[in-house]
C-alpha cells in the first residue's frame, strides 16, 4: 500500500484501516489490478442495498432485476442499467453515484460505488455462464462455499525456526510473522503478567502477596502454575461464567415493552452456569443441557433427582430472551419471544445472524426465509405461538416436601394473624361507622343507617340517594379497608401488626422454583414461513431441519417430527447431537474462537456472533481450525483449551506496540504482541471492592436486588413502600459488597456504576462487548461518594496496618492496585502530592471537620492518602490490563 | 438485522439508565465528539441506531424552541385562584345536589364552599382572577389562561402520569423526555433535560416525573439538586473542592502521560485522558449557569429572591431562565411532594403555597418577554387536577377551620405563556359549580399533542420503536391540536 509511506502518525494508520476495514475494501486498495467479478465483488452489495425492489417482490419497481448481469444489460423501463466498459453511460452507475438510489436513508459507501463502477469499467464480468432464470439461483457458489460453511479441515502444526514455540499455538501465530519477517514480542514483565492473567481467568486483581510469590518463583513452572492454581479457583467460573452469560443473554427481568417484570428465579441459571465452568464440564455436554437437558431425562423428571433439576435448570438458556407475554399475551409478543429466544439460540451456538431471515432472506448469507422457520421448527414445541404459556406458568416446584410442610403450617399460623388483625380493623370500623351516622341529620339517621347496612344490591332507590347525599356513611367493610383515612394513628398500629405477620411469613423456607423450557405433552406444533415475518401469515409449511448452508458435504442429519420413544418431540435434542458431534462446522469454532476472544481482546474471528458473510475474515484460518479440532478431539475440555492458550509464549508477550509492527498491523490482527484491555463493568466494580479490601466473595443464591433511590439513580438495595409510595432504599449490608456478577441482571434497572463503565443490555443478548470513553466515567472516579468512601476505607486500613510508615503504606497501595510498588520517580511526585493536599485538609475550616482533626490530628495525612488513591483509580494504569 | 455490538448507550429501550443519577447523562452524546478529539475514526457500523442530543429537525416549522414547566403537584384549586363562579356564592353551605367524584369518602361532605378568596379583573383582557395571585394578574395580558383541563384520573399519581406522559400508567417517558429525544438539544455543556428540584425534596413519584420511560437513557432528565452536589458526580465532595482536586487531576495527568509514554500509539489512553478535561469543561459550565451572584440586584428582587418566602422558588426560576438562554429544551421546576393537595386547611395553606409561587412565576414570563425569549419559550404552569366545590372535613364536621377540598380532575385550571400561546385570553368553561369541564374542554393529550405542534413535532408521527412497536408520547386517537389556545 503507498499510502504507508505518507504515514506521520499513529492517528493516520487508525484512520485508514478503519476506512478499509472492510476486506474487500483492503483488497482493492492493496490490489488494484484484481478482475472483479459479479459474483464476488458486485453481487454481494447489490444483494444487501437493491434485491428486495429490483429482484425478491414480485413485481420489479421500474421493471428492473439486478439479480443478474444480463437482466441488467437488458433493464428496465428506463432502459439497460449497465453499458460493459462504460461506466458514465451506465444507469447503475448514475443512480448510485447520485444518490438516487438505493432509495430510503441508507446510501452506498464511496469504496462500493467505487467496486461497481470499476466492475463497469473492467466490462462487469461475471464468474461463469449465467442462468436464464434468476429465480433458478437464489444463493450463489460464493455464498455457499463461504469458508464457515465448509468442514472444518486438520492441519499440521506448523514449526517455523527462530521462535519459541511452547504450545501448538505459538506455530501457526509464528508461522504468520516469520513470513513477514516479524518476531515476537518479547514477553511481558512478570508483574503484567500476573495482573493480566488473575484478570483474564478470575477478573479480580492478585493479591500483594500472590504477585510477589509469582515474581520470586524462578523455577520455570512458575508459570503453569498460576495458570493451574487460578484455573482452580472458584472465582474462575464467575468470570467465565459471566462471558456465557452475555451470549445467553442473561437477564432477570422479562424486557420487552411494557411493564419489566421481574425473574426471581432465573439465577439458578446463572448458578448452573457457574458451576458448569468451575467443574469443566465438557463443552458438548453444556450445549446439550441447555438445548436439550429436559429430553435427556428419561421418563418424566423427577424434582427431587438432582440430576434431573440439573439438567431442567439448564434449560433455562432458552427462557432467557425478553418475554412480554407476561403483560400481553398477544400473537405479536409470543411470536417475539420466540424470535428472540431464536436469536439468542443461533447467534451462541452457529455465530451467525439467522434471525435476520425472518421477514425475508437474509441479505448477506445463504439463509433463506424459508431456512430460518425450518430451523426454527426445531424448537416450536418449545415456543408454541396457538398453546403459549406464560412465564409465570412455566415454572416448576422443586421445594422439598419437608419444606413445603413447613411452609404451609407457618402459612396457617400467618393467616390466623391475619384474621385476628382484620376482626379488630372491624371492630373498629364498626365505632367509626356509628360515629358517621352521628353526623347525619336526626330526621334521616335511623334511615341512613338501615341503608348502609343493606347490601348494595337489595338497596332501595331512596336508600342509595341517602348515601349519595351523606358520602361519609359508608358500609364497614369499605371503612376497615381505607382506615388510612378514617383514623390513621389506628392505621398505623395496624401496619405495624401486619409487619410481624410478614415476619413469620419470612420463616417460610422460600420456594424453590425454576424457569425452565420444555415441551407440553402431546403439543407438536405445525410450523410455517410467516410472509414478511408476520405471525398473522403464516404460508408454506415447513418441517424442522438444519440450516440448508450447513448441511453441504452431504451432512444430512434427520431430526424427528415427533419421536415416538420421547415423551417430547425430540427434536432439540436430535439437533444437540447434531451441533456436538465434532463435525458441525461451525459450533467449535464459534466456541473456541469465543475463548481467543477472552484471552486475547480480540478474536481470530473478530466478530464473535457473525461468522457469516458479512463477518470478519479470520485472521488465521488454520489456526482456528486447528483449535476447533484439538478442542473436540480432546472432549471438549474447556480448561484444557485455556491451559493450551495460556501457556504460549503469543500470550505471554509484552502488549507494546514498536513503530514498525504498528505500521503493518495497528489492529495486531497478527497477533505480534498482546493486546492493551480495559477493565469491563464488572471488573471496574469487583477490582475497586477487591483493592479496598471490601469484597465479599460468597457464591451462588438469589441475585443481591437494585432499586432506584428516589432520583432516579440505580443501586442495591429493595424499595421500602410505605402507604403504597416509594419511602426508601433498606440497604444489603455485606451482600452489596458480593462480586459483581451476582448483582440482579434488571434490564430496567443496571447498577449504575456497571452502567457507567458499559455494562451491555441483554436485547435479547451480547456478542461483542463494547467499550466507551466517555466523561461520566471521569466524573464516577472524580466525585462520586462510593469511590469516595472507598478510598477513605482504604486508607484508613493501610493506616491500621503501617501507623509509622508511609513508605509501606504508599508500597501497598501501589502493589494492590498495580501489582507493583511505586518507582522512585513517582515516589518524589507523590510525596509532594501528599504534602500538599495534607495542608488543604488542615486549612480547610469546614467547623465539623475541625473537631475531627481535633480528636485525630491524623485525619489530614489519612485524608490525603484516600485522595492519592482515588487518584490511582482513576488513572489507567489501574484501568487497563497491558 | 441485529447488531453486533452491545453497548446501551447505543441500543434503544429499557428505563433508568440511572443517569439522573451520574446524571451527566448529556455527555454521553459526547463518544463520538471525544473519539474525534484523540483522533480515533468513529466507526461505522452495521445499521446500529445511535441516540445522541445534537440538534434535529422538527416535522415543520416551530414556535417554541424550549420549555419551562412550573409543575404544581397535589392540585391547586381553581376555584379558589382562577375560575370564579358566583354560584357557588349564592350556594354558600347548601347542598351539592349533582353528580360528584370523591376521592376520600371518608371525610366527604356534599356542603358547598363558596371561594375563600375574592376575584377582580386584570390586565387589558379583564382576566378575572383571585387576590392570592396578584403577580399573576400583573401578567394577564401575556397568559393563556385554560380553565377546562381534564385527566379524569383521579388520584395525584395517574393523573400526574396522564399529563406528562400521555397515559395515566407508570414506565411511560415524559413530554421532556419526547422532546429532548425528537429535538436533541442546542447546548452540548449542559444536560439538555432538567429539573430543579425543591430544598424541601422531590416531587410525588421522585425520579418518574422525569424518566425516559423506555426511551434511550439519555434522554433522561437530570436531576439538579438544590444544594450541592448540584448534580451528581458534577461537583466534587465538599473537602476535595478547589485546590484539592486540582491537585489530584494534576497528578492524574502526569501519571496518565508516563502511563502513555510506556504505551505509545494507545489511543484509547488518550481519549480516556481527554475526558477528564471534558469533565473538568462541563463542571464550569453547569457552575456558570448555576451561579445567580451576577444577576442584577433588581432581577433578582423581581423573582423575589431577596425574601424568605420566595427565595427558593424564585432562584429555581431564574436559574431556569439562565438555562433556557444557554440552549436547555426543558426545564422542570417542581414543588416537593404534594404540596397543593389541600385536603385540609385550605384557609391557611393556599395563602402560603401562593406567596412562595406566584412572585418568581410573574417574574420568569416578564424576564423572557424583557430578554425577547418568550416568545420561543413555552411557560406552563399547573398541576396535575384541581379540587371540589364542596367541603372536605379532615377533622370532623365540628372543626370548621380545618377543612380543605377534596380532588377533582373533571374540571381543573392552569396557564401557559409564550412559545406561540395566545396572549390574554381565557379558554373554556367549567359547569356552574366548577366540577365538570364543560365547554372546550382540554384533555391531557389535547395539551400534550399542542404542545408537541409548537415544537414543530407532530404528535401522530412521533414515535419511538421498541421491540416489535412503536411507542407514542400521545396515543389517544382523539387527541387534537387545541388550535383556539394558539396565537
Amino acid at each position: 500500500m503507498k499510502i504507508h509511506n505518507t504515514i506521520k502518525s499513529w492517528q493516520i494508520v487508525f484512520l485508514l484501516t478503519a476506512f478499509f476495514a472492510n476486506s474487500a475494501q483492503l483488497k482493492l486498495a492493496a490490489q488494484s489490478v484484481k478482475i472483479l467479478s459479479f459474483e464476488a465483488d458486485v453481487r454481494p452489495i447489490l444483494k444487501a442495498a437493491c434485491f428486495h425492489c429490483h429482484g425478491e417482490e414480485k413485481k420489479k419497481h421500474g421493471g428492473l432485476d439486478v439479480r443478474l448481469v444480463h437482466l441488467m444489460k437488458t433493464g428496465g423501463e428506463s432502459g439497460a442499467a449497465i453499458v460493459p466498459e462504460k461506466p458514465d453511460q451506465s444507469l447503475l452507475w448514475t443512480q448510485i453515484v447520485s444518490d438516487k438510489m438505493p432509495d430510503g436513508p441508507k446510501k452506498l459507501t464511496p469504496s462500493q460505488k467505487q467496486i461497481i463502477r470499476e466492475w463497469i469499467r473492467q466490462g462487469a464480468k461475471t464468474a461463469r455462464p449465467e442462468p436464464e432464470d434468476p429465480d433458478s439461483i437464489r444463493f450463489t457458489e460464493e455464498e455457499l462455499n463461504h469458508w464457515a460453511f465448509k468442514p472444518i479441515k486438520k492441519y499440521s502444526v506448523p514449526m517455523p525456526a527462530g521462535f519459541e514455540i511452547r504450545t501448538p499455538i505459538d506455530g501457526f501465530i509464528a508461522n504468520r510473522l516469520s513470513k513477514l519477517g516479524i518476531e515476537f514480542s518479547p514477553p511481558a514483565s512478570r508483574e503484567s503478567l500476573i495482573r493480566r492473567i488473575t484478570f483474564d481467568l478470575i477478573g479480580l486483581p492478585p493479591s500483594p502477596s500472590e504477585v510477589e510469590e509469582f515474581i520470586n518463583d524462578e523455577t520455570p513452572q512458575a508459570w503453569s502454575r498460576l495458570v493451574d492454581r487460578l484455573l482452580d479457583s472458584p472465582e474462575f467460573g464467575v468470570r467465565w461464567g459471566r462471558h456465557w452469560l452475555d451470549v445467553a443473554g442473561y437477564a432477570e427481568s422479562e424486557g420487552g415493552s411494557g411493564n419489566d417484570i421481574k425473574r426471581p428465579h432465573a439465577w439458578h441459571f446463572r448458578n448452573y452456569v457457574i458451576q458448569s465452568f468451575n467443574q469443566n464440564k465438557p463443552i458438548d455436554q453444556f450445549i446439550v443441557e441447555q438445548i436439550a437437558g429436559d429430553e435427556l431425562i428419561d421418563g418424566s423428571p423427577d424434582n427431587k433427582n438432582p440430576r434431573h433439576v440439573e439438567l431442567l435448570t439448564a434449560t433455562g438458556f432458552m427462557r432467557m430472551a425478553p418475554d412480554s407475554t407476561q403483560n400481553d399475551n398477544s400473537l405479536e409478543n409470543r411470536n417475539q419471544a420466540a424470535a428472540d429466544a431464536i436469536q439468542v439460540i443461533s447467534s451462541s451456538m452457529l455465530g451467525l445472524t439467522v434471525g435476520c431471515a425472518q421477514c425475508h432472506d437474509h441479505k448477506y448469507d445463504p439463509i433463506g426465509i424459508d431456512d430460518y422457520y425450518q430451523f426454527r421448527a426445531i424448537f416450536d414445541p418449545v415456543f408454541p405461538l396457538k398453546k403459549w404459556q406464560q412465564p409465570s406458568s412455566r415454572l416448576i416446584d422443586i421445594t422439598s416436601a419437608e419444606d413445603q410442610k413447613k411452609a404451609e403450617q407457618i402459612e396457617k399460623k400467618a393467616k390466623k394473624m391475619d384474621a385476628e388483625i382484620q376482626a379488630k380493623k372491624n371492630a373498629l370500623a364498626k365505632i367509626i361507622q356509628a360515629a358517621k351516622v352521628k353526623d347525619v341529620p336526626e330526621t334521616v339517621r335511623d334511615e341512613t343507617l338501615k341503608a348502609v347496612l343493606t347490601p348494595q344490591q337489595k338497596q332501595t332507590d331512596r336508600q342509595k340517594e341517602l348515601l349519595d347525599l351523606y358520602p361519609m356513611v359508608k358500609p364497614i367493610s369499605f371503612i376497615a379497608g381505607f382506615l388510612v383515612e378514617y383514623d390513621n394513628a389506628a392505621h398505623r398500629d395496624f401496619e405495624k401488626q401486619k409487619e410481624e405477620v410478614t415476619k413469620v411469613r419470612a420463616t417460610k423456607p422460600p420456594k424453590k422454583m425454576l424457569r425452565i423450557a420444555t415441551e407440553q405433552p402431546d403439543i407438536v406444533p405445525v410450523s410455517a414461513v410467516f410472509f414478511r415475518g408476520n405471525p398473522n401469515s403464516p404460508g408454506e409449511k415447513v418441517q424442522p431441519k438444519e440450516l440448508t448452508a450447513l448441511t453441504q458435504a452431504n451432512r444430512k442429519i434427520s431430526i424427528p417430527i415427533n419421536d415416538k420413544n420421547l415423551v417430547t418431540t425430540g427434536r432439540r435434542l436430535a439437533y444437540a447431537q447434531h451441533l456436538t458431534d465434532g463435525r458441525h462446522p461451525l459450533t467449535a469454532r464459534v466456541f473456541v474462537n469465543r475463548v481467543w476472544k477472552h484471552h486475547f481482546g480480540r478474536g481470530i474471528v473478530n466478530t464473535p456472533g457473525d461468522f457469516g458473510i458479512n463477518g470478519d475474515s479470520p485472521s488465521h484460518p488454520k489456526l482456528l481450525d486447528w483449535l476447533a479440532n484439538d478442542f473436540v478431539e480432546h472432549g471438549w475440555n474447556h480448561k484444557r483449551l485455556h491451559r493450551m492458550i495460556l501457556l504460549s509464549t503469543v500470550y505471554q508477550q509484552s502488549s507494546k506496540r514498536n513503530p514498525t509492527l504498528n505500521n503493518l498491523d495497528p489492529e495486531n490482527r497478527l497477533f505480534a504482541r498482546y493486546n492493551l484491555r480495559r477493565l469491563e463493568a464488572e471488573a471496574v466494580r469487583d477490582f475497586i471492592l477487591a483493592t479496598t479490601y471490601n469484597l465479599n466473595l460468597n457464591t451462588g443464591g438469589p441475585s443481591v436486588p437494585v432499586t432506584t433511590n428516589g432520583e432516579g439513580k440505580v443501586v442495591i438495595g429493595i424499595q421500602k413502600i410505605r402507604d403504597g409510595l416509594a419511602a426508601g432504599v433498606s440497604e444489603q449490608k455485606a451482600a452489596a459488597l458480593r462480586r459483581s456478577a451476582f448483582v440482579e441482571v434488571n434490564r430496567s434497572l443496571p447498577l449504575n456504576i456497571l452502567a457507567t463503565f458499559d455494562l451491555p443490555e441483554m436485547t435479547p443478548n451480547c456478542d461483542n462487548r463494547r467499550e466507551t470513553t466517555v466523561a461520566t466515567q471521569s466524573l464516577w472516579f472524580l466525585n462520586d461518594d462510593q469511590i469516595v468512601q472507598l478510598t477513605n476505607q482504604l486508607s484508613e486500613r493501610l493506616f491500621m496496618k503501617y501507623p509509622d510508615n508511609n513508605n509501606q503504606r504508599l508500597n501497598t497501595l501501589f502493589s494492590r492496585l498495580y501489582s507493583t510498588v511505586p518507582k522512585p520517580t513517582e515516589k518524589n511526585l507523590i510525596s509532594d502530592f501528599l504534602k500538599r493536599q495534607e495542608e488543604y485538609f488542615k486549612a480547610d475550616q469546614n467547623a465539623d471537620w475541625q473537631k475531627i482533626i481535633k480528636k485525630h490530628p491524623e485525619a489530614p495525612k489519612k485524608r490525603a492518602l484516600a485522595a492519592l488513591a482515588q487518584v490511582l483509580m482513576a488513572s489507567n494504569r489501574f484501568l487497563y490490563i497491558d | 438485522m441485529k447488531t453486533m455490538l452491545c453497548s446501551r448507550r447505543h441500543m434503544l429501550h429499557t428505563s433508568a439508565f440511572g443517569l439522573s443519577s451520574v446524571a451527566a447523562s448529556w455527555l454521553l452524546k459526547r463518544d463520538g465528539l471525544l473519539a474525534e478529539e484523540a483522533g480515533i475514526p468513529v466507526k461505522p457500523e452495521l445499521e446500529q441506531k445511535t441516540y445522541d442530543l445534537l440538534p434535529k429537525q422538527p416535522h415543520h416549522n416551530s414556535k417554541a424552541k424550549a420549555m419551562i414547566s412550573m409543575f404544581m403537584l397535589g392540585g391547586p384549586s381553581q376555584i379558589d385562584l382562577f375560575d370564579p363562579k358566583p354560584e357557588l356564592i349564592k350556594h354558600n353551605g347548601k347542598s351539592f345536589t349533582g353528580d360528584i367524584k370523591f376521592d376520600n369518602p371518608a371525610q366527604a361532605s356534599r356542603e358547598i364552599m363558596a371561594p375563600l378568596w375574592n376575584f377582580k379583573p386584570h390586565g387589558q383582557c379583564g382576566m378575572e382572577l383571585s387576590e392570592l395571585v396578584p403577580h399573576l394578574g400583573s401578567i394577564a395580558d401575556d397568559i393563556t389562561l385554560i380553565r377546562s383541563m381534564h385527566t379524569g384520573a383521579n388520584n395525584h399519581g395517574p393523573s400526574n402520569y396522564a399529563l406528562n406522559t400521555g397515559k395515566a400508567n407508570s414506565g411511560r417517558a415524559v413530554l421532556g423526555s419526547w422532546l429532548t429525544s425528537a429535538l436533541g438539544s442546542e447546548t452540548q455543556e449542559l444536560p439538555s433535560y432538567v429539573a430543579l428540584t425543591d430544598t424541601r425534596g422531590l416531587p410525588l413519584l421522585g425520579g418518574e416525573n422525569w424518566s425516559n420511560g423506555k426511551l434511550p437513557s439519555i434522554y433522561q432528565g437530570t436531576v439538579i439538586r438544590p444544594v450541592a452536589p448540584r448534580i451528581f458526580n458534577l461537583d466534587p465532595p465538599r473537602h476535595l473542592k478547589g485546590d484539592p482536586q486540582a491537585e489530584q487531576l494534576q497528578l492524574l495527568s502526569k501519571l496518565n502521560q508516563e502511563y502513555i509514554r510506556e504505551h505509545p500509539g494507545e489511543n484509547d489512553l488518550d481519549a480516556r485522558m481527554q475526558s477528564y478535561g471534558l469533565a473538568a469543561r462541563m463542571q464550569v459550565a453547569a457552575r456558570e449557569a448555576f451561579e445567580i451572584s451576577n444577576e442584577s440586584a433588581a432581577t433578582k428582587k423581581m423573582y423575589g429572591i431577596d425574601q424568605k418566602v420566595t427565595r427558593d422558588y424564585g432562584t429555581r426560576c431564574l436559574i431556569a431562565r439562565r438555562l433556557v438562554e444557554r440552549g436547555v429544551r426543558f426545564v422542570q421546576i417542581p414543588c416537593n411532594g404534594q404540596v397543593w393537595d389541600h385536603h385540609g386547611s385550605i384557609k391557611t395553606a393556599l395563602p402560603q403555597r401562593c406567596a412562595e409561587i406566584d412572585k418568581p412565576a410573574a417574574a420568569l414570563v416578564r424576564d423572557l418577554k424583557e430578554r425577547g425569549l418568550l416568545d420561543s419559550t413555552i411557560v406552563h404552569w399547573g398541576g396535575e387536577m384541581g379540587r371540589l366545590p364542596v367541603i372536605q372535613f379532615r377533622d370532623g364536621l365540628t372543626k370548621r377551620e380545618t377543612v380543605g377540598r377534596d380532588h377533582n380532575t373533571y374540571g381543573f385550571s392552569m396557564w401557559v405563556a409564550g412559545g406561540g400561546f395566545q396572549k390574554g385570553y381565557i379558554h373554556g368553561q367549567t359547569d356552574e359549580f366548577s366540577h365538570y369541564a364543560v365547554d372546550g374542554i382540554v384533555h391531557h393529550y389535547d395539551w400534550l399533542a399542542t404542545v408537541l405542534n409548537q415544537f414543530g413535532l407532530d404528535h401522530k408521527k412521533l414515535k419511538f420503536r421498541v421491540g416489535p412497536r412503536d411507542l407514542r408520547l400521545v396515543e389517544s386517537p382523539e387527541a387534537r391540536i387545541a388550535t383556539e389556545l394558539l396565537g
